[in-house]
């Protein structure tokens, strides 16, 4: 029933992400977040992207939401975060979302784009990995070289400097 | 499968969630947090486009391989500006980081 499988992981996806924004600790915000990129990775099981799904996975919940508690474990929530202000601001944001999920439904009329085919061989792994590793080799590379470059850049802005700190 | 257009209008509404978040929070992991929700809310459409197209595109898949991998490196120069300027200020309040304010 991937009617309700989609609802399902619609639903944790969107709990997860609100949850993330206003849970009252951070560290349980963190793991909301995680749960909301659980959901995406579904979907991405849903949309025949098995291997984006894994890659999503490893690399969200693996690395940034652990990376993510270990800062919250050192930083600490922020002095004084009460409760939301409603203000101007957010009535303008209340208003701006009101907009783009108008926009959103408006979209997800069932008219529009509901010609999907089966998945053919042309989306298998094996021409996903011939684009990956043979048509974008040069890009894979490079993005490996920004990869250590931004390893190294974020270690020397964490480095505690042991005469100043 | 689910028509594909139910996956358009839950990535806007994850971009109009993330939109609140950098809007109205305070705390600096938090205004993250809206980022990365942001960053997956493209990651979804983009792979929904791609999925759209007759046949199947794998190009949208290498795509988001590489944006993934992007928001992975954002995410941790960002806690590493966080963590210094933790250090600097002891507070992760952005709205009171005003020093470069004229």
């Amino acid at each position: 029933m991937p009617d309700i499988a989609f609802f399902g992981f619609a639903a944790v996806t969107v709990l997860g992400a609100i949850l993330a924004l206003e849970s009252r600790d951070l560290v349980y915000g963190a793991v909301s977040l995680g749960v909301s990129f659980l959901g995406v990775a579904s979907l991405f099981f849903l949309l025949d992207a098995a291997y984006i799904g894994v890659f999503q996975i490893a690399v969200y919940i693996g690395a940034v939401v652990i990376l993510i508690l270990f800062t919250v474990m050192l930083v600490g929530p922020a002095k004084g975060e009460g409760p939301t202000e409603f203000r101007r601001t957010a009535l303008f944001i209340g208003i701006l979302v009101a907009m783009m999920l108008g926009v959103g439904g408006a979209l997800a009329s069932p008219s529009a784009f509901s010609t999907n085919q089966p998945c053919t061989p042309e989306c298998d792994l094996a021409q996903f990995s011939q684009s990956l590793l043979v048509t974008y080799s040069v890009q894979l590379a490079v993005l490996s070289l920004v990869f250590a470059a931004a390893v190294i850049g974020a270690l020397t802005l964490a480095k505690s400097e042991r005469g100043t700190a | 499968m689910e028509p594909l257009a139910s996956f358009f209008g839950l990535s806007a509404t994850l971009l109009a969630i993330g939109i609140y978040g950098l809007a109205t929070k305070r705390s600096a992991i938090r205004i993250l947090f809206s980022v990365e929700l942001i960053y997956n809310a493209a990651n979804l459409n983009i792979v929904a486009f791609a999925r759209l197209r007759n046949p199947p595109l794998v190009t949208g898949q290498v795509l988001v391989i590489f944006s993934i991998a992007l928001a992975a490196m954002e995410a941790a120069v960002g806690l590493a500006i966080i963590l210094l300027a933790f250090r600097l200020n002891s507070d992760i309040d952005l709205r009171k980081m005003t020093r470069l304010k004229g």
